[in-house]
C-alpha cells in the first residue's frame, strides 16, 4: 500500500475517533473506543511514514478547487515521512495512555475529540503539498493545541499558559505566511514541488528573506531562544498527554518547517544562513538546559529540555546547510540525517517523560520535585520506564539519544573539510557548545530522575503513592521504541538515508553503512561506530561480572546492616539534597545569565541561632520576559493607544475612511 | 600472657567460630577457628585499617593518635593505616567516656564495620576511669561496645598506642598482665 | 634541590625503631606508679585512695586495689605519701582483658592486726 493510502487510513481513524468521543458524550465505552481507534490510526501513521521514508515522494493528490482558497493538495514526501512515523508513534502511545489516564466524562470526550483532530491536523501539515493546505493545517493545529492546553480552564495559570502559546503561535504564523507568500509570488506557483524546482529563479535577497522569515516563524513553534517563552508557560498547565503531544510532536513540526525550507524548498544558500541557523541552535541548546537546571516543577523542567533538544536539531540542520554551501555534499546529507534521527529520538523519549510526569502528578498530587522522593519503591514500573527515557535523553550509551548525538558530533567535528578557517572554528565552537549542553543535560537528568525517584520520600504524598491503575502500556511502548531506535540504529540510518537521498539527491550509501552494522559519518577516513555492538558489549560488561560474582560467591554468613549514614541518630528526608541545592553550582557559575535575586527575612537577629523562622526566597530573573517581551508588549500597547482616537465611533469618520481606502485602491491598481 | 587470641575475643563477630567449651580439650572446630583467626591476625599484621572514634574525650588522646601518623612514630611502616570509613576499617580505636548522647552513633559505627573486627579502648576515660557513670556518660566504652584490647594512659603516648595496636594484631605479647605494680616483689606478704 | 631534602640528609632518619629497638623518649614518659607494700598500711592506703582524682585506687580489707586502666599518671599519690609510690617506668600497658589491669597490692600488716 502506498504511503498516501496509509495516511488516508490514519486520517480516517482519527476522524472516527473524534466522532466516537463526541457522540458518546463522555460514556466510558465510547471513550475507550475512541482511544482504540486513535491507536489504530497511529499505527497506520507509523506505516505511512515508514513507507514514505523508504519509497520516496509520492504523487500529489488534489481535491476541490476554488479561486479564493485554492485546492487541497496532499503528498507523502519522504522528508515528512520521518515526522509522520513519529506522529504515528506518539499518537499510538498517547492513545494507550489516555485509555487509563482520563476519567470518563463530557469534558474528556471533548478533549479527546480535539486531540484526535489535532493529530489529523499535524498529519495534514506533514502531507500538505501546497501553500494553502499547509497554512490552513498549521493554523488549525495551533488552535486545536490551544484547546488542548485549556483542558482545565478553571485552574490557575492555565489561561495564561494557553494564551502565551496562542499569541506566539500566531506571531509565528504571520511570519510564515510572509515567507510562503514571497516564495509563491516569486515562483508563480502554490505547489511545494513546483516551488522547489523553480526556487533557483528567486533572487538571492528574496530567498534569504524568505528563509529568515521561515526560520523565525517556525522558530516560534520549535522553541528557538528567544522565541521559546511559551514552552515553560504552556507545558505545566496542559494535561500530561497534551504536554507530551506538544513537546513530542508539535515542537518537532517547527523543526520540520525549518527542514522544509532549508532542504526541500530552497536550493543551497549562502554559508552565513547556515551559520546563523547553527548559532541559533547552539545558543538555544545551551540556554535551554541552563534554565532547565533551575526548575523544580517537573513539567517546566521537561519543557526547557525540549528547548535544548530543539537547539541540537537546529544546530545539525544549520551545520548541514553550511557544509552544503561549501560543496561538502556528503556531510550536507549526513547532518540532515543526523538531525532527523534526533527528531525521532527526541519525540520518543520526551513523550515518554511527559507521560510519566503525568503518572507522577496523578499518584502524588504534585509536580514539585522537592515534594517527591523514593518513588522507585512506590512506582517500580514507572521508575524503570522513566529510567530508560532519562538515559535516552541524557544521551548515555547505548540508548538512542547517544546514537543521534554522536552522529551530530561526528558531523560537526568534520568542520575542517569546509576549507575556511573561520567557518571551521565556528563549527567547532558550536560543537563545543553542544558538548557543554550534553554535560549539563546529564547533570540535569541525574537531578530530574534522582530527586523524585531515588532517596527517601520527602512528603507523605510521595511516600503513599501507589501504582495500581496507572497507565503503563503507552510509556512502555515508547521505552521499547527508545531501545529499538538504539539497537536497530543501522536500520534507522538506512531508512533515513533513503529519505535524505530523495530530499538532497545525495546517496550516502554504501559509505554510510558498510555491511557489518557499523555507521560511518559520511567520510570513511574519519570514524566509525556500531551502536548494536556497543549495546551488546555494554550488556556483556555488566552481566558477566555479575555472573562471575554469583557463581563464585563465598558461602559465608552475611549480616545485613543499615546504610552508613555517619552514625546519625535519625536520618530525616529533609536532610537529603533538594532539587535546587543540587543545581546550586550552576547558579553560581552562570549567575550572569540567571541574575538570581535572593531575599531573606529573619524574625530576629539573635546571633546564637535562635532567631526563629527564616524566610528564604531565591528567584532567577526571567530575562526574556523582562527585557524582550514586556517592552514589545508595552510598545504595542502604546501604539494601540495612539491609534485609538481613530475609532471615534463617529459613523461619518468611518465613511471618510472607506472613501480614502477605495481611492487608494484605485490609485494603486491604476499604477 | 595473652588471654586467648585477640581476634578470638569478640567471638560473636567471627563467622564460624564457636565459643570454647569450658574445661575440655579444644575440639576440631576450635582448632579450625584458631587457624582462621591466626590467618586473620597475620593479615591484620600486614595491613590494618584503623577508624578512630571520639565518644566525648578531651582530645588529648586524639592528639597522641594523630602523632602516630607523624614521621617520628610513623605507623604506616608497621602496616597500619587510618581510614575515615567504618566500612573499610578493621579496627575501631575508641576514646572518651562514651557520652550517652553518642551511644547510638557508636553502635552504628561498630555495626557498619565488616567482620572480623577489633575494638581497642584507648585512654583512661574509655577504660572506666576519670568519669563515673551518671546521667550523661556511661563511664566506659565497654558498656556499649565489645572491647578486645585496652590501652591505659592519660593520654597514652604514641609508643603505648603502637604497643597496643601490635598486641591487638598479635605481633607483640601482652606485658601488663605479668606486672604487679608492687615495688619490691619479695614483700609478698602472706595473708 | 629542595632545602628539605638537604636538611633531611643532614639530620638522618628520625623515625623511631620501636618495637625493634627501644625509643629514647620512653624514659621521659609519665607512667603509673608502682607501690611499695612496705610503706603501705591501712591509714596510708586510705590517704592514697582519697587523693586519687580518677578513682583508680580502693582499699579492700588489707589489699590496695589499683586499677592501672583508670590511672592518669598525675603523681598525686606520690606527692601525698612520699616513698609509698614511685613511677614504675612501664608504658607498655596494653591488655587483652580488663582484669589484667586491676592489680592487688597487699598492705603491710600491722603488728597485732
Amino acid at each position: 500500500m502506498s504511503a498516501l493510502t496509509w495516511f488516508y487510513l490514519a486520517a480516517g481513524g482519527w476522524v472516527l475517533a473524534a466522532a466516537a468521543a463526541l457522540a458518546g458524550r463522555g460514556a466510558p465505552r465510547l471513550i475507550h473506543t475512541a482511544c482504540v481507534l486513535s491507536g489504530l490510526a497511529g499505527a497506520a501513521g507509523i506505516a505511512g511514514g515508514a513507507s514514505a521514508l523508504w519509497w520516496g515522494n509520492s504523487r500529489v493528490v488534489s481535491a476541490g478547487g476554488s479561486v479564493i482558497v485554492g485546492t487541497l493538495q496532499l503528498q507523502a514526501s519522504s522528508l515528512a515521512g520521518a515526522f509522520a512515523a513519529l506522529l504515528g508513534l506518539v499518537a499510538l502511545a498517547i492513545a494507550a495512555y489516555a485509555f487509563r489516564y482520563h476519567e470518563a466524562g463530557p469534558h474528556t470526550a471533548i478533549y479527546l475529540a480535539v486531540f484526535n483532530l489535532a493529530c489529523l491536523g499535524c498529519l495534514a501539515v506533514l502531507a500538505a503539498a501546497n501553500v494553502v493546505t499547509f497554512l490552513v493545517a498549521w493554523e488549525s493545529v495551533a488552535l486545536l493545541c490551544y484547546l488542548l492546553i485549556l483542558r482545565h480552564p478553571g485552574r490557575t495559570d492555565v489561561a495564561g499558559g494557553a494564551f502565551w502559546f496562542l499569541a506566539l503561535s500566531e506571531t509565528g504564523f504571520v511570519l510564515l505566511v510572509a515567507a510562503f507568500v514571497i516564495l509563491a509570488a516569486k515562483t508563480h506557483s502554490m505547489q511545494l514541488d513546483l516551488i522547489a524546482t523553480r526556487a533557483h529563479l528567486v533572487p538571492a535577497g528574496w530567498r534569504d528573506a524568505a528563509y529568515l522569515l521561515a526560520l523565525t516563524g517556525f522558530g516560534f513553534k520549535a522553541g528557538l531562544v528567544p522565541l521559546h517563552v511559551w514552552l515553560p508557560e504552556a507545558h505545566p498547565v496542559a494535561p500530561a498527554d497534551g504536554s507530551a503531544f506538544l513537546s513530542g510532536l508539535v515542537v518537532n513540526l517547527g523543526a520540520y518547517g525549518i527542514a522544509l525550507f532549508a532542504f526541500r524548498l530552497l536550493p543551497v544558500g549562502p554559508a552565513w544562513l547556515g551559520l546563523l541557523t547553527m548559532g541559533a541552535g547552539a545558543i538555544t541548546a545551551a540556554i535551554g538546559i541552563l534554565y532547565a537546571l533551575n526548575e523544580r516543577d517537573l513539567k517546566r523542567f521537561l519543557a526547557f529540555s525540549t528547548i535544548e533538544n530543539t537547539g541540537i536539531i537546529v544546530t545539525a540542520f544549520g551545520a548541514a546547510m553550511t557544509f552544503g554551501a561549501y560543496g561538502q555534499r556528503a556531510l550536507w546529507a549526513f547532518l540532515l540525517l543526523a538531525g532527523l534521527y534526533h527528531v525521532a529520538n527526541h519525540g520518543t523519549y520526551k513523550t515518554l517523560l511527559f507521560l510519566e510526569a503525568g503518572v507522577i502528578e496523578h499518584t502524588t498530587g504534585t509536580r514539585d520535585m522537592d515534594r517527591l522522593g523514593g518513588l522507585i519503591h512506590r512506582l517500580p514500573r514507572s521508575a524503570v520506564i522513566t529510567l530508560i527515557g532519562t538515559l535516552g535523553i541524557a544521551a548515555l550509551p547505548p540508548l538512542n539519544g547517544f546514537v543521534s548525538e554522536w552522529l551530530i558530533f561526528q558531523g560537526l567535528f568534520q568542520g575542517f573539510r569546509t576549507g575556511s578557517h573561520l567557518v571551521g572554528i565556528l563549527i567547532v565552537v558550536a560543537a563545543a557548545t553542544l558538548g557543554l549542553t550534553g554535560g549539563l543535560a546529564i547533570y540535569a537528568f541525574v537531578r530530574g530522575y534522582g530527586i523524585p525517584f531515588l532517596g527517601m520520600a520527602r512528603t507523605r504524598q510521595s511516600a503513599e503513592a501507589a501504582e495500581t491503575g496507572q497507565p503503563v502500556a503507552g510509556p512502555g511502548l515508547l521505552a521499547v521504541a527508545c531501545v529499538a531506535l538504539a539497537v536497530g540504529a543501522p536500520l534507522v540510518v538506512l531508512a533515513l538515508s533513503r529519505a535524505v537521498g530523495t530530499v538532497t539527491g545525495v546517496t550516502l550509501r554504501p559509505d554510510l553503512l558498510p555491511g557489518n552494522l557499523t555507521i560511518i559519518p559520511a567520510h570513511t577516513d574519519f570514524s566509525a561506530f556500531s551502536p548494536t555492538y556497543l549495546t551488546v558489549f555494554l550488556v556483556a560488561v555488566t552481566v558477566v561480572p555479575v555472573l562471575i560474582y554469583l557463581s563464585g560467591r563465598p558461602g559465608a554468613d552475611s549480616v545485613t546492616v543499615p546504610v552508613w549514614d555517619g552514625g546519625m541518630v535519625t536520618f530525616r528526608p529533609r536532610m537529603q539534597y533538594s532539587a535546587m541545592t543540587f543545581s546550586a553550582p550552576t547558579r553560581v557559575t552562570f549567575d550572569a545569565l540567571y541574575r538570581p535575586s535572593v531575599s531573606m527575612h529573619r524574625a530576629s537577629d539573635d546571633p546564637a541561632g535562635r532567631s526563629g523562622p527564616v524566610h528564604y526566597e531565591t528567584e532567577v530573573t526571567p530575562v526574556f520576559q523582562r527585557y524582550l517581551y514586556t517592552p514589545v508588549v508595552r510598545a504595542v500597547e502604546w501604539l494601540a493607544d495612539v491609534i485609538r482616537p481613530m475609532q471615534s465611533g463617529d459613523v461619518n469618520v468611518y465613511l471618510l475612511y472607506l472613501f480614502l481606502v477605495i481611492l487608494a485602491a484605485y490609485l494603486i491598481g491604476a499604477l | 600472657m595473652t588471654d586467648g587470641d585477640p581476634a578470638l575475643s569478640s567471638q560473636q563477630d567471627q563467622p564460624g567460630v564457636p565459643p570454647p567449651a569450658s574445661g575440655s580439650e579444644p575440639g576440631p572446630e576450635l582448632a579450625a577457628g584458631r587457624q582462621l583467626s591466626e590467618r586473620i591476625a597475620r593479615q591484620f599484621g600486614r595491613s590494618l585499617h584503623i577508624r578512630t572514634l571520639d565518644t566525648g574525650s578531651c582530645a588529648a588522646c586524639e592528639q597522641e593518635i594523630r602523632l602516630l601518623a607523624a614521621p617520628h612514630y610513623d605507623l604506616n611502616r608497621l602496616g597500619f593505616f587510618f581510614t575515615p570509613a567504618p566500612r573499610h576499617a578493621d579496627l575501631l580505636m575508641v576514646t572518651g567516656p562514651m557520652v550517652r548522647a553518642f551511644d547510638v552513633a557508636a553502635r552504628k559505627t561498630y555495626e557498619a564495620m565488616p567482620g572480623p573486627k577489633i575494638v581497642v579502648a584507648t585512654g583512661a576515660c574509655a577504660l572506666g576511669g576519670v568519669y563515673q557513670p551518671d546521667a550523661f556518660v556511661h563511664g566506659s566504652v565497654a558498656e556499649i561496645l565489645p572491647v578486645d584490647v585496652w590501652i591505659p594512659g592519660c593520654p597514652p603516648s604514641p609508643l603505648a598506642l603502637l604497643q597496643g595496636l601490635l598486641v591487638a594484631v598479635d605481633r607483640l605479647a601482652e606485658k601488663v598482665g605479668g606486672l604487679s605494680f608492687a615495688a619490691d616483689e619479695t614483700q609478698e606478704a602472706a595473708q | 634541590m629542595a632545602l628539605w631534602f638537604l636538611r633531611g640528609l643532614r639530620r638522618g632518619v628520625v623515625t623511631t625503631g620501636y618495637p625493634a629497638r627501644s625509643d629514647d623518649s620512653a624514659a621521659r614518659l609519665p607512667t603509673p606508679p608502682a607501690f611499695r607494700p612496705a610503706a603501705l598500711d591501712r591509714s596510708t592506703a586510705d590517704r592514697l585512695v582519697a587523693v586519687c582524682p580518677s578513682l583508680a585506687l580502693r582499699r579492700e580489707a588489707d589489699v590496695l586495689v589499683f586499677d592501672v586502666g583508670a590511672c592518669t599518671a598525675c603523681g598525686r599519690c606520690q606527692d601525698a605519701v612520699p616513698g609509698a609510690a614511685a613511677p614504675s617506668g612501664e608504658f607498655e600497658l596494653a591488655a587483652t582483658s580488663r582484669a589484667h589491669l586491676v592489680k592487688r597490692i597487699p598492705l603491710l600488716r600491722e603488728a597485732g592486726t
